[in-house]
């Protein structure tokens, strides 16, 4: 009887109050929740589980005195992935004191039948970065980190865009924004899946490869060796040495993995990070245990055969980072697999739906 | 219905001298007999082994053991056919059985040519082609993949694709869906996080979903 009372409340279409997220920012928080619309929202049953189809349309106001440039929201669904936990980031902002922004949450839950009371999920604040690079927030992602890098990249292009109009006119910054647009669009697009510790699936035998590296004259980073596990689709437990080689400490890294399949096909497939404590001069060594594996999408079937890495971003000691340079980012292997920043990624989003004086317009405004 | 001379067999008759049938058998049977000059003497005579019988069981052990008896003679008729099958089998030829040398000498030459054919196939086979087949081999003894086990339905997996990205855990998910746009990146972090990265249409706003594994 409660069982099939239970399934007739499920097969109603809109969301009850029992499974609307909980959205819990702390109460200094710098931005504060003016609504949360939950529209097209919807549970139902799916065999043995719910399936719980959860659009968040929130609309934040920036309450403090500076300017936000970038916001992390924490999304927790203990119900379903005990472990696992998922975020949503926003960068490239930039909102004024007493400004409101959207952010917008989608998510699918497929959780047990027998849910217990509380929410299903809940939605929480995990930092926020202003324009002064100041943060706040109990960074449990390290957003402060993600943030600051994306922030760093932002002004990196922008300055890079600016002095192509300043010098060039807007004919050079409208090549550049073309050739972007092409470069976006040649990307090759691929499915991964990251499996935490060995796994092989298929029959090709593994064999080690060693990783050729990228030369980036300015990063305070050198790898001097490294290598992986291949086989067949699958890239696993990669092992670098990295040397400092600037006169700061350093305490994070990030080494960009660019895959080469038989065909000749290059892709960035992913990256090696690493939290250490490395002074100058000093050496390291890198180890991670997980796997990427690279999915079949129609066509021939992925078979990586070389590799080659480059620092991507680095951390000091102090909370500053590191990050490629616009010359960097020309040189011809990084430029065909790059992706391009966040900040570069909207312009050229303006680009096509305001045309060139709009873009201008933009890259004025700060 | 019986006709007459469609004659009971002899345990049917013999069963209804002693009166051991059914109602409707006995009825059956007595029409038979009263008709049946024939069955009339075998029963008539059956009764009269019977009787002969009962007489003669004073005589009998009284503490004779008539199931015992029974596996006795099932025994000894047991033995009967066995002894007349070996004597039936007597003169029949006998197969003629080779030296054992010999066999022994012929299995030793075509394992040696085993061994030789296999060592010359292996080391004439491309490197690549020769690790595949090992990988292959070693899968149908082992029942694993590669030099490590294969992945368990516990294993927590992250999952990224231009449409939504996804953790998966003891057969649980949770999925970040995205609107769709022009240009998503994906991007993966092996210390376990997966990423999507899009332009929003309404709002053009740079937003990335992401994923993550317990310790982060």
């Amino acid at each position: 009887m409660r069982s099939s009372r239970f399934a007739a409340l499920a097969l109603l279409p809109v969301l009850s109050a029992a499974v609307l997220p909980k959205i819990d920012l702390p109460k200094d928080s710098p931005v504060t929740v003016v609504s949360a619309d939950f529209g097209d929202s919807n549970e139902m049953a799916r065999g043995g589980a719910m399936l719980l189809d959860l659009h968040a349309a929130l609309s934040l106001r920036n309450s403090s005195a500076r300017r936000i440039r970038g916001i992390t929201l924490l999304v927790m669904a203990q119900e379903a992935t005990p472990g696992g936990k998922g975020s949503v980031t926003v960068t490239s902002l930039d909102i004024g004191p007493q400004e409101t922004f959207p952010v917008r949450v989608d998510l699918r839950l497929l959780r047990p039948l027998q849910a217990s009371g509380a929410a299903p999920v809940e939605i929480g604040l995990d930092g926020i970065l202003f324009d002064d690079l100041s943060f706040y927030g109990p960074d449990k992602l390290s957003s402060r980190r993600t943030l600051t890098v994306s922030e760093f990249e932002a002004r990196r292009d922008r300055k890079y865009f600016k002095s192509l109009l300043a010098e060039g006119g807007q004919q050079k910054l409208q090549q550049a924004i073309l050739e972007s647009l092409a470069h976006q669009a040649d990307r090759p697009a691929f499915d991964v899946q990251v499996v935490r510790g060995g796994r092989a699936t298929n029959f090709e035998p593994e064999k080690q490869v060693q990783f050729a590296f990228l030369k980036l004259p300015d990063s305070p980073i050198e790898p001097t060796d490294g290598m992986a596990r291949i086989s067949g689709n699958e890239a696993r437990a990669p092992r670098l040495e990295v040397k400092n080689r600037s006169d700061r400490a350093i305490r994070y890294l990030e080494v960009g993995w660019i895959l080469q399949d038989r065909g000749g096909r290059e892709f960035l497939a992913g990256s090696v990070p690493a939290e250490l404590q490395l002074g100058p001069g000093q050496k390291s060594q890198i180890l991670e245990n997980s796997t990427l594996k690279f999915p079949q999408r129609g066509g021939q079937p992925l078979a990586i055969e070389g590799m080659t890495g480059f620092v991507s971003s680095v951390e000091y000691a102090d909370g500053s980072v590191w990050i490629p340079s616009r010359a960097d980012l020309g040189t011809p292997q990084l430029a065909r697999v790059a992706s391009p920043s966040d900040e570069e990624q909207r312009l050229v989003q303006i680009y096509r739906k305001r045309g060139l004086q709009g873009l201008i317009a933009e890259l004025n405004k700060f | 219905m019986r006709r007459l001379n469609d004659h009971p067999n002899e345990a049917q008759l013999a069963l209804f001298a002693g009166g051991d049938l059914g109602f409707w058998d006995r009825w059956r049977m007595r029409r038979h007999v009263a008709r049946c000059s024939r069955c009339q003497g075998e029963v008539t005579a059956l009764r009269n082994a019977s009787e002969q019988v009962r007489e003669a069981l004073p005589d009998l052990p009284k503490d004779l053991n008539w199931n015992r008896l029974a596996e006795e003679m099932t025994g000894n008729i047991r033995v009967g056919l066995a002894a007349g099958e070996a004597i039936a089998r007597f003169d029949r030829p006998v197969a003629r059985v080779r030296p054992v040398r010999m066999g022994l000498n012929v299995a030793l030459v075509l394992a040696c040519a085993t061994v030789v054919f296999v060592t010359a196939f292996w080391t004439s086979l491309p490197r690549e082609q020769a690790q595949h087949l090992s990988s292959a081999l070693q899968k149908i003894f082992t029942g694993q993949t590669g030099r490590h086990p294969a992945i368990s339905q516990d294993d927590v997996m992250l999952e990224a694709s231009s449409s939504a990205i996804e953790v998966k855990e003891n057969g649980r998910t949770m999925m970040l869906t995205h609107p769709r746009s022009d240009g998503v990146t994906v991007s993966v972090n092996m210390q376990g996080s997966a990423g999507v990265r899009y332009v929003d249409d309404d709002t053009g706003q740079v937003t990335t979903n992401k994923v993550y594994y317990a310790e982060q």
